[in-house]
């Protein structure tokens, strides 16, 4: 008996998320049951199962009480929502990569500051990394094939995140910089954390990976 | 060319009309929190929406905040809150007056509205400030009222609200002194509520320090056990600094007027929460209700900010988001309304007699059917609706649809009406 709200994303970390919310207790079995339906309930824990992207608004506005998500996630939309643990899972990279016949003319252009197209589902990242660097680009949001766009002429370069590298060798991309590495966190609403502690406190001691925090 | 010209006739993005019923209880919640605020001795004031940019100093406020010129191209913003326009005039208008100052407000504030976000461009927020005081009592009395004008509106704690207090110089006074170093990294990820790289920058810590900077911020408990003030006492031990033990003394302090207003029981402490405004020194409290995500009001001490308008006054305050309060409130009555139906003489003498009676008398000179009587009323609220009948009666219907008339006098309608 919890009494919280887990928001769970679908996709890349679902298996993940389970596993860690299942070592900490909570009855996540019900969520492989049924595929298609979209809120769970057992023993007095709810989950709902969401895009990636909009676990952190589910959680922001207190929709749900806790959540799991990506770190590339948080970082991309800055959401109001206390981050409370890093679950060491789905461990992936926030990348900039270009065609690899172009790459060293991309990095050249960057190097003189020409402006470069850039495609990312992932736009505050990339601007904020260009940025960084002390450059502009021109950047491309788009919502899903990301790594179609240098191949037909759309962008220069994309910024896009890969865990494995695969898709990236299959379309020909080279890794151009790395920006950031990503895992999964679990992230909770401002007032649920509060008002809900004790419930939630029992929840991360559950999840709390053995001797990591050692040092 | 008959082109119809575009033409932008709704409100802005962010902004709207209130209508009834949500403007009544917006406008009766108002009146009320200010009674309450009356009770505990605060003035209300009222400072102009715009103010010079330079007055405001919170980088996040003032990127959020709505600029405009003056015949001067000085930039001008209309206020995103009211902690800062108030401070601005406890150290000009009231210079002559001996603080401390313990003013009021009730003001709608303005900020730049994230599209797809549900946030308001424009919303109300009412208030108080204590001024010209830095003593633990004036933080516990500003929370106590809190309490008091969340309780008056109806909120039970704990069940339906808590007020989470910490206190910022507590953490930040321990880091100074023990990891004066990462300080500065680890303020700004406890700042942005980032408690995993809090954990990750304390690896790089002696091992009891480490564990200090790690765990002081994940201390939250109710405020009336003193668990979590004894665990950050322990954490903090003999590394802690004058500070940070300063810190815990006077959150000690506001705890013990706490429980002598009777109102303990509806605070949590957290150590973690260091205020949302770089202003805040020391106590800092949000309000949280159960079922909305967001804060409904929050406050703190803010010892500094009247230094940059040349006096060195020590201040506390919060404010109430007053859309978010009315959004959790329990569901009330509508005030009793009285529809008059008839354009005769009769009729209005009828509807001055009971309103002399202390009846509530919407008199509509139309001369409605039934039906539409009953639709009008209900449109606007009313439960009743009657009609002048002979010399001395009146007929009275409920307004609910298909409902059934008596005959009553106009001496007997308060009975009914004011039920």
């Amino acid at each position: 008996m919890s009494g919280l709200r887990v928001a769970v994303p679908k996709g890349a970390i679902f298996e993940d998320a389970l596993r860690a919310l299942g070592g900490a207790g909570l009855p996540v079995g019900v969520l492989r049951e049924n595929g298609r339906r979209l809120v769970y309930e057992a023993n007095g824990t709810e989950f709902i199962v969401s895009r990636p992207s909009d676990v952190p608004v589910f959680v922001e506005y207190g929709a749900a009480d806790v959540g799991v998500v990506g770190k590339d996630v948080l970082e991309e939309q800055e959401p109001n929502v206390v981050e409370l643990r890093d679950l060491g899972t789905g461990a992936c990279r926030m990348i900039l990569a270009a065609p690899a016949a172009e790459a060293a003319e991309v990095e050249e252009a960057i190097e003189r500051a020409e402006i470069v197209r850039v495609a990312t589902k992932f736009p505050r990242t990339a601007r904020r990394y260009f940025e960084n660097r002390g450059r502009q680009a021109e950047v491309i949001a788009l919502h899903g094939s990301i790594e179609l766009a240098p191949l037909v002429g759309l962008a220069e370069c994309i910024v896009d995140l890969t865990a494995t590298g695969t898709t990236l060798r299959e379309n020909d991309l080279v890794v151009l910089d790395e920006i950031s590495s990503s895992t999964a966190r679990v992230i909770a609403n401002r007032g649920a954390y509060r008002l809900k502690n004790p419930e939630i406190s029992v929840l991360l001691k559950a999840m709390q990976p053995e001797g990591i925090l050692g040092g | 060319m008959d082109r119809l010209p575009t033409r932008k006739f709704t409100t802005t993005p962010g902004t709207r009309d209130i209508l009834p019923p949500e403007s009544t209880r917006l406008l009766d919640a108002q009146d009320r929190v200010r009674e309450r605020f009356r009770m505990f001795g605060f003035r209300e004031v009222v400072t102009p929406a715009l103010e010079y940019a330079e007055v405001l100093e919170e980088p996040k406020l003032r990127d959020t905040s709505f600029k405009l010129f003056d015949p001067d191209n000085q930039t001008l913003l209309l206020r995103p809150e009211m902690t800062t326009p108030i401070a601005r005039l406890a150290a000009q208008s009231l210079a002559g007056s001996p603080p401390p100052y313990r003013l009021s407000y009730s003001l709608p504030v303005y900020r730049r509205a994230s599209v797809g976000r549900g946030q308001s461009a424009e919303f109300h927020q009412a208030g108080v400030e204590v001024v010209g005081s830095g003593s633990p009592a004036e933080d516990a009395g500003t929370i106590a009222l809190l309490v008091d004008v969340l309780q008056t509106l109806g909120l039970r704690a704990p069940e339906d609200f808590a007020v989470v207090l910490g206190q910022s110089a507590f953490y930040g006074g321990f880091l100074r002194h023990a990891a004066p170093e990462a300080a500065p990294r680890l303020l700004a990820a406890l700042a942005a509520k980032d408690l995993v790289r809090v954990d990750e920058l304390s690896r790089g810590l002696p091992k009891r320090i480490g564990a200090a900077v790690r765990e002081m911020p994940r201390l939250v408990g109710p405020a009336a056990d003193g668990s979590v003030l004894d665990e950050a006492a322990r954490y903090a031990g003999d590394l802690a600094g004058g500070e940070a033990v300063a810190a815990l003394e006077n959150l000690r302090e506001i705890l013990a007027h706490l429980d002598a207003h009777g109102c303990l029981g509806a605070a949590i402490l957290d150590l973690g929460l260091i205020g949302r405004r770089d202003y805040y020194t020391g106590a800092v409290y949000e309000v949280y209700a159960s079922g909305l995500g967001f804060t409904v009001a929050n406050g703190g001490r803010y010892d500094n900010l009247l230094r940059r308008f040349g006096k060195d006054l020590p201040a506390t305050g919060f404010a109430i988001s007053l859309e978010r309060l009315i959004s959790v409130l329990p569901h009330e009555e509508a005030a009793p309304l009285l529809v008059l139906v008839g354009a005769s003489v009769e009729a209005t003498r009828t509807a001055n007699e009971l309103r002399s009676s202390g009846v509530p008398v919407l008199q509509l000179a139309e001369d409605l059917t039934p039906e539409d009587a009953s639709r009008y009323a209900r449109s606007v609220d009313a439960a009743w609706i009657c009609y002048p009948a002979g010399p001395d009666g009146l007929k009275l219907v409920p307004s609910e649809a298909g409902s059934e008339f008596v005959l009553v006098s106009p001496e007997g309608v308060a009975g009914e009406v004011l039920r």
